[in-house]
């Protein structure tokens, strides 16, 4: 049997050394980081009258957003509490691979039949709406998949 | 599929969870397993016969095409 015994802890450790205190501090430092160049990238290109507001409030947007993404990849998954050893042969892998057959599915048949219905409707919309629209719709067919078959193995 | 992990598990006086800590899955994982409602991969089916110290025909039982 393969075992790897590590200290577990709630937020977990950095797999570049370190505890969990350094691990938040350099994710909330570096999400801070980012989410303020693009506080001001965004603030330049659209809202040059209202520079300081957009900036900021892009960046207070972003900046929970951009710290977790930040955390999730300088963590050790190995050492958060709770984590299995072998996730990819869990039943859970499982589930999660039939809901995301069936999220790619929906997405095929609702990004083919609105392609086909609003060529003939000309109606103009924003990329980045609709784009922001199609990943909202996959997230939460994804849930209610991997709820439904969640409920109906266990 | 049918199984006899129930029947090896208890034999072995192993709890749910640690049979599953054993094989670093979940205790979900175990409980599907038993109840025949997860077929296992390959992988998962050796560590199994490994914990048990049997082959892997004497846990599972293929169903009848």
């Amino acid at each position: 049997m393969d075992s790897k015994a590590v200290g577990q802890s709630k937020w977990g450790r950095s797999r570049f050394g370190g505890g969990s205190g350094a691990l938040i501090a350099v994710s909330l430092s570096a999400g801070a980081v980012l989410s303020a160049g693009a506080g001001v990238l965004f603030a330049r290109l659209n809202a040059p009258e209202h520079f300081v507001l957009a900036a900021l409030l892009m960046a207070a947007g972003l900046l929970p957003v951009l710290s977790t993404a930040c955390w999730a990849l300088l963590l050790d998954r190995d050492t958060l509490r709770g984590a299995t050893r072998n996730p990819e042969i869990s039943v859970e892998s499982q589930w999660y691979d039939r809901a995301a057959i069936g999220v790619f599915q929906d997405l095929l048949l609702v990004c083919g039949l609105g392609g086909a219905v609003f060529s003939f409707i000309q109606i103009q919309a924003s990329l980045g709406l609709v784009l922001a629209g199609v990943v909202l719709l996959a997230l939460l067919d994804f849930g209610i998949r991997y709820f439904i078959i969640k409920r109906a193995e266990s | 599929m049918e199984n006899n992990l129930s029947a090896y598990r208890r034999e072995r006086g192993f709890s749910q969870q640690a049979l599953a800590d054993l094989l670093g899955v979940s205790r979900q994982t175990v409980i599907s397993l038993e109840k025949g409602r997860y077929d296992p991969s390959l992988p998962l089916a050796f560590k199994l016969s490994a914990v048990f110290g049997c082959k892997i025909e004497d846990l599972f039982i293929p169903g009848e095409d």
